[in-house]
């Protein structure tokens, strides 16, 4: 684990939600095709994007994670046919909402990465470390935040 | 016969008749400047029946609790389109109510009382309302500078659903944003909103009188109390309120009716309708949807189109 109360030593940690199906087959492409990609992600995988209820988001946000990540198939080819149709409205809604709490916008991202696209994963990935890293470490929400607390 | 009257003598018939088992309306409470619900079963009991701006509750919270029984129940505007939230959610069925649809002109605020007056809450003690005019003591004070914030930018005075209705029709606000409040917070900067959010939440002491009174949050076993997983610790950290908070209030996503009832509720007085709005202006806004305005319509989580709003995604 990285060193986060070290401010240099400072890596971000995210969490990874990934569906079955697509996204986590195409970060297992990543990895088969040898393409380098920021280790500060940590994966779980879900049967679906659908699975994603809004309570592992900030769960995961409230015990320290830095950042959070969904990725599940693309529109029209969930494995479930539709499941990840559900799960954008639920997405978009939470997304908006995290930011007018004030959630930095950056620290919950969503994505559609298919099972043929590796190299996007680590695109993915790439832009969404990048983005938490410049934010810093999670502030709100964070049960163990020594920021917030008096 | 005044139109109070009319009512208890329907209410009455009934009881009597069989139609329901059960009326659920207001009686006068013990504390000034609020009523208290009211459970009448026996007939001669229905000239405990009032109504006025005190009449703050939003009764349909009681309705799950009734399922598959016959009541009746008073309500107005905001909360007769609660009862349609519950009739789409399946959690009533219409056979089974009687409902006294009042046109409401907005329920009293008795902080915003105590706020005009310069005193704190408990300390008002001898108060009622008399026609447009809220006599506190020696003092009387315009009905419509102490309404509830929410109902002085109401557009559901009328009853959307009701068998029979109580009191008349009130003009919607003229012009006014029901949402002004949302863009007010929006405008603000991220860290600007969060000590906002931070700083409501943190007079939260975890009562969960929001979830009590809320009509909709019906759920048998509520995330809260759940303890398998347990996401949730009754502590007294903010992380805690706020994590109470976010949840519960998403869980509201495209169901709430914005009746108000959970910040009525609130014994601190935080301002839980800043959050939930926001959650109804999106709604309106990304599904053109409206909570409780149709019996008939999916709720929009339950659904979706191939088209939905898609620029979030990476």
């Amino acid at each position: 684990m990285a060193d986060t109360t070290n401010k240099e030593q400072w890596q971000p940690k995210i969490l990874a939600f990934l569906c079955n199906w697509c996204s986590y087959a195409g970060a297992d492409l990543a990895g088969t095709s040898r393409l380098q990609y920021p280790p500060n992600v940590r994966i779980i995988r879900l049967p679906c994007s659908g699975r994603v209820n809004p309570i592992f988001i900030v769960e995961a946000l409230r015990q320290g994670a830095d950042g959070v990540l969904v990725s599940g198939c693309h529109p029209g080819d969930c494995h479930y046919l539709a499941g990840n149709y559900y799960a954008r409205r639920r997405f978009a809604l939470l997304q908006r909402y995290l930011e007018y709490l004030g959630i930095e916008p950056g620290r919950v991202q969503f994505s559609w990465v298919s099972a043929s696209e590796g190299g996007r994963f680590a695109e993915v990935v790439t832009k969404v470390t990048e983005d938490v890293r410049a934010l810093g470490p999670s502030r709100h929400l964070n049960i163990n935040a020594v920021a917030t607390k008096k | 016969m005044s139109a109070l009257q009319t009512v208890r003598d329907t209410v009455a018939g009934w009881l009597r008749s069989g139609e329901i088992e059960l009326f659920i309306g207001y009686e006068a409470g013990t504390v000034p400047l609020r009523a208290t619900p009211t459970f009448i079963r026996n007939p001669e009991d229905v000239d405990r029946l009032i109504w006025d701006a005190t009449c703050e509750n939003n009764l349909a919270a009681f309705l799950p609790k009734y399922r598959g029984k016959k009541v009746g129940i008073m309500v107005k505007g905001c909360d007769s389109h609660a009862v349609i939230g519950l009739l789409q959610e399946g959690q009533v069925i219409r056979e089974n109510l009687r409902i006294v649809g009042v046109h409401c002109p907005g329920v009293v605020d008795v902080r915003r009382v105590a706020a005009q007056l310069g005193v704190p809450v408990e300390q008002i003690d001898d108060a009622r309302i008399e026609g447009e005019q809220v006599i506190v003591g020696e003092q009387t004070l315009a009905l419509r500078d102490v309404l509830f914030e929410g109902c002085q930018t109401c557009t559901c005075h009328a009853p959307a659903i009701y068998d029979v209705t109580l009191g008349e029709p009130v003009v919607d606000a003229a012009e006014g944003d029901s949402f002004a409040h949302v863009r007010e917070m929006e405008a603000l900067s991220a860290e600007e909103r969060w000590v906002r959010f931070a700083q409501e939440l943190e007079r939260c002491n975890l009562c969960f009188a929001c979830r009590n009174a809320c009509p909709m949050c019906y759920c048998n076993i509520c995330f809260v109390d759940r303890s398998m997983p347990r996401w949730f610790n009754q502590t007294t950290q903010p992380e805690d309120k706020q994590f109470y908070q976010v949840m519960r209030t998403f869980h509201l996503a495209g169901r709430c009716v914005g009746c108000g009832a959970c910040t009525r509720a609130c014994p601190q007085g935080i301002n839980i309708r800043l959050f939930l709005d926001k959650l109804r202006a999106d709604v309106q806004e990304l599904y053109g949807y409206e909570a409780g305005e149709d019996a008939e319509a999916k709720p929009p989580l339950t659904t979706y189109r191939e088209d939905d709003y898609n620029d979030f995604i990476l």
